[in-house]
């Protein structure tokens, strides 16, 4: 499934309006908040349709599921968007992370805990807040707020004294190289799980952490509440590295640019169960037959000359390189 | 004294709200700790042991409270030896399980970091560890060394 839709769940006291775009969503943040009140809401809609008095207005079917018997049902329902209540343990497990991963359909997910086997994004971690009674006011209005936003998490021009990268490829390669010109020493945590426990080894140094957003969800809370404590640390985080090299305009023109503007337009949830994998898949395609040849495990050296490297590092817009 | 244990343990609820809905007494909802925390996490009112006043939803039953609310009753008042997993409790709890915890021996089941940065004075055992942390900063850099989740 692709696309991103756009949800109202009302009743005649409650109304919840959200706007789902990957096939993974997270929900979490205070209590009541109305999360459970919410659920309770589309299984009783789902179940008894218009006589349940919940009105669920969406482009595609939206039900609840859990219980025991989750995994006989999963396979049976398709482009939908399901949405999954803390309640449920498998949501940890490398059995559901497989389904999610060979479904068609979307996931909204309340819980507050990591799912590190799923591969979500920063940007689609959300609370619900009450914005304020509807126009009868009889009817509270409740919305998603992003809880990371990017504007929390690199807000000026910084200067780090080391990067710490998530991976050892040819991100790794590039922002080494970037840090050895301008005397800031890097290393790889090799791996997103990796990442805090390296950050929090790291003294009171600057440190700014590069990691790929669309699937560094499931560390998030760990991280932001590391940068909370240590003020010294920062986050960047683009979609991938990838996404960096194609945002920077170096591939694919027009129609790159359009696809980067509206992804979850292009993007099948199915084929690419993160978006990292689909902005990979953009750039080997678009840069196969030229000079740029991407490839993933060790970068092409034509990514560190002149123009494209300063393209790249244009899209950085927080970082101080100093030089 | 407050204890915290992350990750799988025996004895531990995993969702307290449906043991609540299946196991509470009337007279903890009564209870003035119970009314303070029921103010403060959901901002409503006990009206009596069957009914409380939320503003959003009108006149609900007990049933009908938050998660975080069902889950901090369960550690102020339930004596069947049973852990809570305080993971279906938002940050705005914290506050209430530290007071908790300063009342009674209380050990809490985590499956998440918890944010306890809004908790003024914050003192706790770490069981995975045994260290004992005397602010949210030990907290946290000890709960980041642990692996269980």
């Amino acid at each position: 499934m692709k696309g991103k839709y756009h949800i109202v769940i009302q009743n005649n006291r409650l109304r919840y309006e959200l706007d789902i775009r990957r096939n993974i969503t997270i929900i979490r943040g205070d209590s009541a908040t109305g999360k459970t009140t919410m659920l309770n809401l589309l299984e009783q809609a789902a179940a008894l349709g218009a006589g349940s008095g919940v009105e669920v207005i969406c482009e595609r079917p939206c039900r609840t599921l859990g219980g025991m018997d989750w995994n006989l049902i999963l396979p049976n329902l398709h482009e939908q968007i399901l949405f999954l209540d803390e309640e449920n343990r498998f949501l940890k497990s490398q059995e559901f992370a497989e389904a999610v991963k060979a479904s068609s359909n979307y996931f909204v997910i309340v819980t507050r805990e990591d799912l590190p086997n799923l591969p979500y994004s920063v940007d689609e971690i959300y609370g619900i807040h009450t914005s304020g009674r509807y126009h009868d006011l009889k009817r509270t209005y409740n919305e998603l707020y992003r809880i990371y936003s990017a504007e929390t998490i690199l807000t000026e021009k910084y200067r780090p004294e080391h990067i710490i990268v998530e991976d050892s490829n040819s991100g790794y390669e590039f922002f080494r190289a970037v840090c050895d010109e301008n005397g800031i020493s890097c290393s790889s945590a090799e791996g997103k799980s990796n990442f805090r426990s390296v950050m929090n080894k790291r003294g009171n140094e600057a440190i700014l952490a590069v990691a790929d957003g669309a699937a560094i969800g499931s560390e998030m809370n760990e991280l932001y509440q590391l940068m909370c404590q240590k003020p010294t640390i920062k986050c960047y985080l683009p979609e991938s590295f990838e996404w960096l090299l194609l945002k920077a305009g170096i591939a694919g023109g027009k129609s790159v640019r359009d696809i980067l503007d509206h992804p979850e337009d292009f993007i099948e949830s199915q084929e690419y169960v993160s978006w990292e994998r689909f902005f990979t898949a953009l750039l080997v395609d678009n840069t196969k037959d030229s000079y740029l040849r991407y490839n993933k495990s060790r970068l092409n050296g034509a990514y560190l000359q002149g123009k494209i490297k300063q393209a790249v590092l244009d899209v950085i817009e927080g970082v101080d390189w100093g030089k | 004294m407050l204890k915290i244990m992350f990750g799988d343990m025996e004895n531990a609820v995993y969702h307290p709200p449906t043991y609540f809905d299946n196991q509470y007494e009337d007279e903890w909802i009564t209870d003035p700790l119970s009314v303070a925390m029921i103010r403060d996490i959901d901002r409503s009112e006990v009206v009596g042991t069957h009914l409380i006043e939320s503003p959003v939803l009108g006149p609900i039953s007990t049933k009908e409270i938050s998660g975080g609310v069902k889950t901090l009753i369960l550690m102020a008042f339930d004596e069947s030896g049973r852990i809570f997993n305080a993971s279906a409790c938002g940050d705005n709890c914290a506050g209430w399980i530290v007071e908790i915890g300063k009342r009674k021996d209380l050990t809490i089941n985590l499956h998440h970091v918890m944010n306890f940065s809004a908790v003024p004075e914050l003192e706790a055992l770490m069981l995975n560890t045994g260290r004992l942390v005397h602010s949210y900063g030990e907290y946290l850099e000890e709960a980041l060394k642990i692996k269980e989740r």
